[in-house]
């Protein structure tokens, strides 16, 4: 039949037209809506993408449930996710539809530039000004004493900086306590683990290797191959003050716990001054400024008051479930200046012993000889410590590692 | 929805699953797609039970890899059989063999003992499903190996050579999220998370699952679950624990709850003693009493008014 005297072939092959501009669309949008979803911090690369590419494939795209439940499995990754993907998802949508209606060739560009312009907004905030001064602060006044502490003979730089107090220390210094502290962090990682490796001297045998070493004894078995249990890692928590009373020293220990993050892996850290913060996140990025200044930016009570207690309560009721193990070891580092009630704390610090491993608390006012942990809160928390010690100087974050074992 | 998505969620359903859109979209791409799927929910809300209907539905083998801390390589892939190579090794002692003979055979199929990973790698007539069982509970280190396999399917073992997958297996990860898995295992999966139930699902799985019990006791049970997961406790009960409660109070022939059986069973679904010390006394008062006389319409306002009452009541111990 002659397809053109055919009305059926000319609408279909409209159609086809039509679906084919249909898809280059769809394929732009579905990269803008990756893009502005990486925005909002979802996991969202090319690949995410192509595989949203191959869902629209696979599914009806009339039907915008199939769409959205299609799409959600590839770029939610954890179930937080699901309140911004929805509202992407919703506006996005919504969005575009307006776009198509009024034919608008430059959609794209608009809604990048407008996503951008958001977050440039958002950099910059008062938090990140904080964070500088509260810098600042440390760096000034007691210089007349710093003297005395470099004129010890000491051979190594880690060593010269261990027994200074952080409250001394100047800007300049943060590379090089940046790297004191990575040093202390490799040395906490050594835990021992059920899992084998191979060793000469190791106290079990291998019967894999054994077994194949001894082939050329017609399988008689004359030597013996040995393993040896695997270093193990501790799971930690880590819980950090960054109220006023820390702040000389809330920036040299969450730098120290970023540190400790990267060496050790398994550690998971929190910050609190009236209410917890997760900051394990932040501290996946490599670069420690960046990460100090985005908790600054975005734990609104830095430098606030100390609540300990309802702050602790939050980490039970939250995460202990979740984190918590006899193999878990409970670091927190405060001054234990703790202005909320002494009964809360009380119970949250009760609740923490029976459920972790152990739980260590580091006091920089330990340090200093005349601290007495008289303070009501320190006091009342003190009866659920394993471990009670000093977090001034590096040294004293060094001799961590003999409590880290559960 | 397509004819797709509605036949896996048909398949389930015909295996007493009772799914929802969710699942089955998830289900029905990841297998499309062939990419693995990455369940989490909390336990007991039946992350484990979609890789065995799929299996049953797809009409395959389900092989099972249960994670566990200090899960290694040897147990999860292969792992030759000793004291039989050593066996063959003396038999043959008087034999002339080539040492080169000899460590050729002893290093053969004959005597390798395929762990899951391996089996579902090298599945003979058509793909498996494979269940990757809490993989939150190994450690990082066979995460990384497992994201190896899960993007080769092939292994190489020293003594065979390079075993290559013909039938890609079809794989489901559950995770209780005790731990963060990497981005990288993510990336690699589609993802579920599943939450408990709503009312009229959790209705359903007992109705389903339980066939001949009677409704208002169903529906009872349903509530009484609903309202006792907002209630902060320990060990929150899963869909498990509703359907072992179901069937208790239908051996005690229960047509509907009443306050002293409640209280009898208690220790059937909720499994941490703090929490039946907390529920014992008023609170399984307040949840019976206020449920016998309630109507079926405005079951989600009584839900609610009753959890503020119990949460007061609990605060208040």
């Amino acid at each position: 039949m002659d397809p053109v005297s055919d009305p059926a072939a000319r609408a279909r092959s409209r159609l086809t037209l039509k679906s084919r501009a249909r898809h280059a669309d769809l394929q732009r949008h579905t990269i803008a809506f990756g893009r502005e979803l990486r925005q909002r911090e979802l996991l969202s690369t090319s690949s995410e993408i192509v595989d949203a590419l191959r869902v629209m494939e696979n599914v009806d795209l009339a039907d915008r449930r199939d769409v959205y439940l299609g799409t959600r499995a590839v770029f939610m990754s954890k179930p937080e996710d699901q309140p911004i993907f929805d509202e992407v998802f919703n506006n996005f949508w919504r969005r575009i539809a307006h776009i198509d209606e009024v034919d608008d060739p430059n959609a794209d560009d608009e809604m990048t530039s407008q996503g951008e312009d958001a977050s440039d907004l958002q950099e910059g905030g008062e938090g990140q000004q904080q964070l500088r001064l509260t810098s600042a602060e440390g760096d000034g006044g007691e210089g007349d004493e710093e003297g005395d502490e470099e004129a010890l003979p000491l051979y190594s730089p880690v060593e010269m900086l261990a027994s200074k107090d952080f409250s001394r220390f100047q800007a300049e210094e943060m590379t090089e306590i940046a790297r004191a502290v990575l040093v202390i962090a490799k040395r906490l990682a050594t835990k021992e683990s059920r899992r084998f490796r191979i060793s000469r001297k190791g106290s079990q045998i291998d019967a894999r290797r054994t077994m194949r070493r001894n082939m050329k004894y017609g399988g008689t078995i004359i030597e013996l191959a040995r393993k040896r249990k695997k270093i193990r890692k501790p799971r930690l928590v880590v819980i950090c003050d960054v109220s006023r009373s820390m702040d000389t020293y809330s920036r040299f220990l969450l730098q120290f716990i970023h540190a400790m993050q990267n060496t050790i892996g398994k550690v998971e850290s929190f910050v609190f001054s009236t209410s917890l913060t997760r900051v394990t996140e932040y501290f996946k990025n490599e670069d420690i400024l960046e990460a100090l200044d985005r908790i600054a930016r975005e734990v609104h009570d830095w430098s606030g008051g100390t609540r300990i207690g309802q702050s602790l309560t939050t980490f039970n009721q939250v995460w202990a479930k979740k984190l918590l193990n006899r193999h878990t070891i409970v670091v927190i580092l405060s001054d234990g200046l703790d202005t909320g009630d002494a009964e809360i704390l009380r119970t949250a610090m009760e609740d923490l012993q029976e459920h972790a491993g152990k739980v260590v608390w580091l006091n920089p006012l330990l340090g200093s000889k005349d601290y007495r942990p008289l303070a009501r809160g320190m006091s009342t928390a003190l009866e659920h410590v394993d471990v009670f010690a000093p977090a001034h100087n590096l040294a004293s974050l060094a001799d961590l590692s003999k409590h880290l074992t559960a | 929805m397509i004819e797709g998505i509605r036949r896996i969620q048909d398949m389930m359903e015909r295996q007493s699953y009772v799914t929802d859109r969710a699942i089955a979209t998830t289900t029905f791409l990841a297998s499309e797609l062939r990419k693995p799927v990455l369940i989490e929910g909390q336990a007991g809300v039946g992350k484990t039970e979609i890789a065995k209907v799929l299996a049953t539905a797809l009409d395959t083998e389900l092989i099972r890899l249960q994670c566990y801390e200090g899960l290694d390589v040897n147990t999860a892939l292969y792992e030759w059989n000793y004291p039989k190579q050593m066996l063959r090794i003396k038999m043959e002692e008087g034999r002339d063999i080539s040492v080169e003979e000899q460590e050729t055979h002893i290093f053969s199929d004959d005597f390798l003992l395929k762990r899951p990973l391996l089996r579902a790698i090298s599945a003979k007539d058509k793909s498996p499903v494979l269940l990757i069982d809490e993989v939150d509970r190994a450690d990082e280190e066979f995460e990384a190996f497992l994201l190896e396999i899960l993007s080769d399917f092939q292994v190489t073992i020293p003594e065979l050579g390079t075993i290559k997958t013909d039938h890609r297996p079809y794989v489901v990860l559950t995770s209780n999220r005790t731990r963060e898995l990497s981005d990288a295992l993510k990336r690699r999966c589609m993802y579920l998370w599943i939450d408990y139930p709503d009312f009229a699902k959790e209705l359903r799985i007992i109705t389903t699952k339980i066939p001949n019990i009677n409704e208002r006791l169903a529906r009872q049970v349903a509530a009484f679950m609903q309202a006792i997961r907002l209630v902060k406790l320990n060990k929150t009960p899963g869909v498990a624990e509703t359907l072992d409660w179901a069937m208790s109070m239908m051996a005690l022939h229960q047509e509907h709850l009443d306050a002293e059986t409640v209280r009898e069973t208690l220790g059937s679904f909720i499994k941490d003693r703090d929490d039946v010390a907390k529920l014992r006394g008023k609170p399984v008062d307040i949840l019976v009493g206020s449920m016998n006389g309630q109507e079926e319409e405005d079951l989600n306002e009584w839900i609610q008014s009753v959890t503020q009452r119990l949460e007061r009541e609990v605060a208040s111990r």
